[in-house]
C-alpha cells in the first residue's frame, strides 16, 4: 500500500488546530472570553458602579479620562461599566430565546422530516409562514400579549428563531434519511431512537453549532432593536438597547460619542458571533468556500528540455509538462510530471488510465485551463507548430473554440443552466466567425441536426434541463465542432450515456474528422472505446506518462505491467468465470506519491529496483515505456502470443 | 411565465389568510391575561371607558363568530377603531403613516440590491484581491451594525457635523418630490447598508462557486471572454441564491424600519406600533401588523416571481 507519511490527527485536534490558525476566530474567541467574565463576574472587570450617578455639572458627558474609561452618561455613569454589565443582558437574551428556539425548533424538525408525507408539508408550511415575517414583528405580538419585558420579548424572539431550527434540522434529517447506511441500520432492525442518536444527531450537531452562533448574533440585535425601541428591557436596565435609547435623544447635542460605547460593545459582539460561526464552519472543513480564483494569474514556467514533435501536421505537442497545486496548508502537490504527447491531423490519439491519474487535467493544462490554485510550473506547448505555453487569457481565447473543441465528461452540468441551448451553441459562431445572432442560431440548428438531434428548431429554444444525457452531449458535440477545430479534445465523451448511444457518438466523432481531417485526443478510462476510435495509445498512471505505442500494441504487446493490468480488467478479456479482475489497491493520491515507480506498490512483477528511484521514460522502437524491467518481464500469456 | 405567476398569486392567498389568523390570535391571547379593557384603561378604570373598549372589541360573542365579523370587515377595509380613540380609525392611523415606512424600505432596498450587486461583481472578479478582501471586512462589520446605530451615525455626521440633510422629519411625496427624498435619504441608507453588506456577501460567494462550475469552464473552452463570462454565463446563476437571501432581508427591513424611523423622528409605522404596544391598544396592533404581514406577503410573491426570470426550471414546471 501506499506509504503515508503524516499521522492522520484526531478530528477534534484538527478542529482546534484551525480555529487557532484562523485570526478572526482567536479574535471572536478572545472577545467572548471576556463578556462571560463580565457576564458571570462583572465586578472584577467594571471600575464603577454602572448605577452610580454623579450628577455634578462637569461630571455629565465626560469624555474618556484616566477614571471613567470610555467617559460618562447624562447622568455621570461610568460608560465602560455601563457597558460591562450589559453583557449579561445579552447573555440572558440569548439564553432565553436560544432555549426556546432549539426546544422548539430541533423536535419539531426531527419529527417532520423523519415522518416525511402529509404531515411534514402541513409542518413546513406553518414553519414557512411564521419563518417569512419579521421577528420584530412576532416579537411585538408577544409582548402585547404578556406585557413588554426583554425576557418576554424573547420569548417571541425564541419562537421566530425556532423555525430556523426547525428548517435546519428537518433538511438534515432528510439528507441523512435518504443515505444508505440509514436505509440498512433501519433493516436491521435498529430502533428509530438508535438511528436518530447514532446517525442523525452527529451530522446535525455540527450544523446546529454553527447555525447557533449566528442565530445568537441576531438575538442580540433583535434584543437591542426592541430595547431600544423601549419595548424590551426596562429603562432603567443597564442594557446595551436601552443605553443606546437614552443615547437616541443625547448625541444631537452632545456628541456622538454618547452612542459609541454602547453601540461598540453590541457591533463587536454580534461580528463576533458571526466570525465564530464562520471561524467553526471553515474548521469543520464543510462547505468553506475557498478563494480559488477560476482564471489562475499568471507564473514563470521553466522551459521544456525535450524538442517538439516537428512537421506540419502535427497539432498539438506538449513537452515535460509539470502541473502543481498548493493545498489549504501551503504545500504543493505536483499532479502532471514530465507529460509529453503530440496528436497529428487525422489522427486519434486515446489517453487511458483510471480516475486520477492526471488526463483530464493534461488536456485542461494544454489549453492554458488549469482549474485554480493549480499552475503548470514547467513545460511548453505548441499548437499548429506556435508557441502556447505563455498566452494570456485573451490570446486564448481567439483560439480556444475556434482551433480546438472540447466535449466534456458531463453533458449536462457543462451547459448554463440559465441560457437556452441555441444560444450556447450559437456563442463560438458569434465570437470566432462574426456571425449575427440570427444567423449564428441559425447555423446552430444546422448543427443540431447533423449530431441528429431530432427536432433542432425546436431543441434550439430549449434550455438544458430539457435535454436527455445523451441529447446533452450532441449538443456539447455540435458546440465543440461548431468552428471546425482543427483538434478535438473528447473527455470520456461516452461515459455517461448508455451502450447505444455510446456507438453513435463515437461514429459521429469519426465521420468528423473523416471529412475535416480533424486530429481527436480521446480520453476515457474504457479500453473498449479505445479499441474502437484510437489509432495511438497514450497511458497515464499517477500523472506520468507511463506508454505510448499503437493500438495495436497496446492491446496485443502491452510493455508496462500497468497497461497489462487496465487490459485484464476490460470484461472483454475475461472468459466469463469467476469476478471480474480489478487491479488491487487504490490510485495513490498527489499529497503522497510513493517512492520509486508510482505503480509498484500495486505492480506484480514489483522488485526492489522498482521502489529505489523514479524509473524513466525510454524509448523503444519509437515507442516510450516507464519501467525499469520491460525487458525481463513477460506481460503477455504464451497462448496469447501463440493465437 | 404568466402561468407561473397566477400560480404565485393563488399560493399567497393561504399565506395572507395565516397571517389574519394570528393577528386575530392576539387579542384572544391577551384577554387570557384579564380583561383588556382594564389593560387599556388601568386600574382605576371609568365605567364608560371599560363599556367603550369592549363594545369596540365585540368581547359578547364567541371567537370563530368574532372571527368571521373580524375577516369580514378587514376584506371591507375597516380595520375597527383605536381603543383610545373611538373617532380615530385604525385604517386612518395606519394611511397616515404606512408611506413614510414604505419609502423608506423601498429605497433602502433599492440602495441594497444595486450597491450590493455592483460590490459583489467586483469582489468576485478577483477574489482574494484587495479590493475583495477590504470589501469582506467591511460587509461583516456592516452586518453586525444595526441600522438604527448606523442611523446615529448619519445623523450625527451628515446631518449636524455637516448641515447637509435636515437631522429629523419626514415630508411627503404628495409635498414635494425633493424634499421627500432628502428626508427618507439618510434613514433609507441606513436600514440600506446591512442589506448592501448581505447582498455583497451572497452574490460574491455564489459568483465564486459558480465561476468555479463546469459550464463556465466549458464556456472558457468555447472562447467566451472575461466580461461575458461574468455578465451572461455567472450572475444569472448567482443571482438565485440571492434573491432567496434578499428577500429574507426585505421581511427583516419591514420589521427594523421601526428602530431607524424612531432615530430620525419619522412618524412611521414603528411609532405607531411602539405607542400601540404600549398603551396595549390592541386593534391597533393588530391593524399594523396585518398590514404589514400582507407587506411582507407580497414581497415574498415578488421574490417567487424573480426566481422565474432567473431560473428557467422554477418557470417552465408547471
Amino acid at each position: 500500500m501506499t506509504a503515508t507519511t503524516s499521522v492522520a490527527q484526531s478530528p477534534r485536534r484538527r478542529f482546534w488546530g484551525r480555529m487557532f490558525k484562523n485570526p478572526l476566530g482567536i479574535f471572536s474567541m478572545i472577545w467572548f472570553v471576556i463578556l462571560l467574565i463580565a457576564w458571570v463576574w462583572p465586578e472584577l472587570l467594571a471600575t464603577h458602579d454602572p448605577l452610580q450617578q454623579d450628577v455634578t455639572l462637569q461630571r455629565l458627558f465626560e469624555g474618556p479620562s484616566r477614571d471613567h474609561w470610555l467617559g460618562t452618561d447624562q447622568l455621570g455613569r461610568d460608560w465602560y461599566s455601563r457597558v460591562i454589565f450589559g453583557a449579561g443582558y445579552a447573555f440572558r437574551s440569548i439564553l432565553i430565546a436560544m432555549t426556546i428556539a432549539v426546544v422548539v425548533g430541533v423536535p419539531l424538525g426531527l419529527f417532520s422530516g423523519w415522518r416525511g408525507g402529509r404531515v411534514d408539508r402541513a409542518i413546513m408550511w406553518v414553519n414557512d409562514v411564521l419563518f417569512s415575517l419579521p421577528i420584530i414583528l412576532l416579537a411585538m405580538a408577544v409582548i402585547i400579549i404578556l406585557t413588554p419585558s426583554l425576557d418576554n420579548a424573547m420569548i417571541g424572539v425564541g419562537i421566530a428563531m425556532s423555525t430556523r431550527f426547525t428548517r435546519l434540522t428537518r433538511a438534515v434529517t432528510l439528507q441523512e434519511k435518504e443515505e444508505l447506511y440509514v436505509d440498512s441500520a433501519r433493516i436491521t432492525g435498529l430502533s428509530t431512537r438508535t438511528i436518530l442518536a447514532r446517525y442523525i444527531a452527529p451530522n446535525l450537531l455540527s450544523s446546529l453549532i454553527v447555525q447557533a452562533a449566528i442565530i445568537s448574533g441576531a438575538i442580540i440585535l433583535i434584543g437591542a432593536t426592541l430595547s431600544f425601541l423601549g419595548i424590551g428591557a426596562s429603562l432603567d436596565d443597564p442594557d446595551w438597547g436601552v443605553m443606546l435609547n437614552r443615547s437616541r435623544e443625547l448625541f444631537r447635542v452632545e456628541g456622538v460619542w454618547q452612542v459609541v460605547p454602547p453601540g461598540m460593545a453590541l457591533i463587536l459582539t454580534v461580528l463576533s458571533f458571526n466570525l465564530l460561526g464562520d471561524a467553526i464552519r471553515d474548521a469543520i472543513g464543510r462547505d468553506s468556500s475557498n478563494n480559488a480564483l477560476s482564471i489562475t494569474k499568471r507564473t514563470a514556467v521553466t522551459a521544456a528540455t525535450t524538442p517538439h514533435a516537428t512537421g506540419p501536421d502535427v497539432v498539438l505537442s506538449v513537452r515535460d509538462m509539470d502541473v502543481e497545486f498548493p493545498d489549504q496548508s501551503g504545500r504543493v502537490s505536483q499532479i502532471l510530471q514530465g507529460v509529453s504527447l503530440e496528436v497529428r491531423a487525422g489522427e486519434t490519439l486515446g489517453v487511458v488510465g483510471e480516475s486520477g491519474s492526471g488526463k483530464s487535467m493534461t488536456m485542461l493544462s494544454a489549453l492554458g485551463l488549469t482549474p485554480a490554485p493549480g499552475r503548470m510550473t514547467r513545460g511548453s506547448v505548441q499548437f499548429g507548430g506556435r508557441d502556447v505555453t505563455n498566452l494570456t487569457e485573451s490570446e486564448w481565447q481567439a483560439i480556444r473554440g475556434k482551433d480546438v473543441g472540447v466535449i466534456f465528461q458531463e453533458p449536462i452540468a457543462v451547459l448554463n443552466p440559465a441560457i437556452k441551448v441555441g444560444r450556447q451553441i450559437a456563442e463560438p459562431l458569434m465570437i470566432h466567425q462574426n456571425l449575427s445572432k440570427k444567423a449564428a442560431l441559425q447555423r446552430a440548428g444546422e448543427l443540431l441536426a447533423e449530431v441528429r438531434v431530432p427536432d433542432p428548431v425546436r431543441r434550439l429554444d430549449q434550455y438544458p434541463h430539457e435535454f436527455s444525457g445523451g441529447m446533452a452531449q450532441r449538443a456539447g458535440i455540435a458546440m465543440a465542432l461548431a468552428c471546425e477545430p482543427k483538434l478535438l479534445i473528447a473527455d470520456e465523451p461516452s461515459t455517461a450515456l448508455d451502450v447505444t448511444v455510446q456507438g453513435q457518438i463515437l461514429d459521429l466523432m469519426a465521420e468528423v474528422q473523416e471529412r475535416h481531417k480533424m486530429a481527436i485526443i480521446l480520453i476515457t478510462h474504457d479500453l473498449g472505446v479505445i479499441a474502437e476510435a484510437a489509432d495511438r495509445v497514450l497511458v497515464m498512471y499517477g500523472g506520468q506518462v507511463v506508454e505510448t505505442a499503437s493500438a495495436d500494441d497496446i492491446f496485443f504487446r502491452p510493455k508496462h505491467p500497468y497497461s497489462r493490468a487496465l487490459l485484464d480488467t476490460m470484461p472483454q478479456s475475461h472468459d466469463g468465470h469467476g469476478e471480474l479482475p480489478v487491479i488491487r489497491g487504490m490510485v495513490p493520491s498527489a499529497t503522497a506519491w510513493p517512492q520509486g515507480c508510482r505503480f509498484a506498490p500495486r505492480c506484480d512483477f514489483v522488485t526492489d529496483a522498482c521502489t529505489n528511484d523514479m524509473p524513466a521514460l525510454e524509448t523503444i522502437g519509437g515507442d516510450l515505456v516507464r519501467c525499469v524491467r520491460h525487458g525481463e518481464i513477460q506481460l503477455v500469456p504464451e497462448e496469447e502470443m501463440q493465437a | 411565465m404568466a402561468k407561473y405567476i397566477g400560480f404565485r398569486l393563488l399560493a399567497t392567498i393561504p399565506l395572507m389568510f395565516a397571517i389574519a389568523v394570528v393577528t386575530f390570535l392576539i387579542a384572544v391571547a391577551m384577554e387570557a391575561n384579564g380583561s383588556i379593557a382594564i389593560q387599556v384603561c388601568g386600574e382605576g378604570a371609568t365605567p364608560e371607558c371599560v363599556s367603550a373598549v369592549e363594545e369596540n372589541l365585540g368581547l359578547d360573542d364567541p371567537i370563530p363568530v368574532r372571527f368571521i365579523q373580524w375577516l369580514g370587515d378587514v376584506v371591507s377595509g375597516d380595520l375597527g377603531a383605536s381603543l383610545l380613540d373611538e373617532n380615530a380609525s385604525v385604517a386612518g392611523l395606519i394611511g397616515e403613516r404606512i408611506w413614510a415606512s414604505v419609502s423608506i424600505v423601498g429605497f433602502s432596498l433599492v440602495i441594497g440590491i444595486t450597491i450590493g450587486m455592483v460590490m459583489g461583481i467586483m469582489a468576485a472578479i478577483r477574489p482574494g484581491g484587495l479590493l475583495d478582501r477590504s470589501l469582506s471586512i467591511v460587509a461583516a462589520s456592516v452586518i453586525a451594525a444595526p441600522g438604527f446605530i448606523i442611523g446615529m451615525m448619519l445623523s450625527w455626521g451628515i446631518a449636524i457635523e455637516l448641515g447637509w440633510l435636515d437631522p429629523i422629519g419626514y415630508t411627503p411625496l404628495s409635498e414635494s418630490v425633493t424634499g421627500w427624498f432628502t428626508s427618507i435619504l439618510l434613514p433609507s441608507i441606513a436600514l440600506g447598508m446591512p442589506t448592501i453588506a448581505i447582498v455583497q456577501r451572497q452574490l460574491r460567494s455564489s459568483m465564486a462557486n459558480a465561476l468555479q462550475s463546469r459550464y463556465v469552464l466549458a464556456a472558457r473552452a468555447r472562447g467566451v471572454g472575461r466580461a461575458p463570462l461574468i455578465r451572461r454565463h455567472a450572475l444569472p446563476n448567482a443571482m438565485v441564491p440571492t434573491i432567496t437571501v434578499f428577500g429574507f432581508r426585505a421581511a427583516a427591513a419591514i420589521g427594523l424600519t421601526t428602530a431607524v424611523e424612531i432615530v430620525f423622528g419619522i412618524r412611521g409605522m414603528g411609532e405607531l406600533l411602539v405607542t400601540a404596544i404600549l398603551n396595549r391598544n390592541v386593534t391597533v396592533l393588530q391593524g399594523g401588523m396585518l398590514i404589514v404581514g400582507l407587506v411582507v406577503a407580497v414581497v415574498n410573491l415578488l421574490v417567487d416571481i424573480s426566481y422565474g426570470f432567473l431560473n428557467p426550471k422554477v418557470r417552465l414546471a408547471k
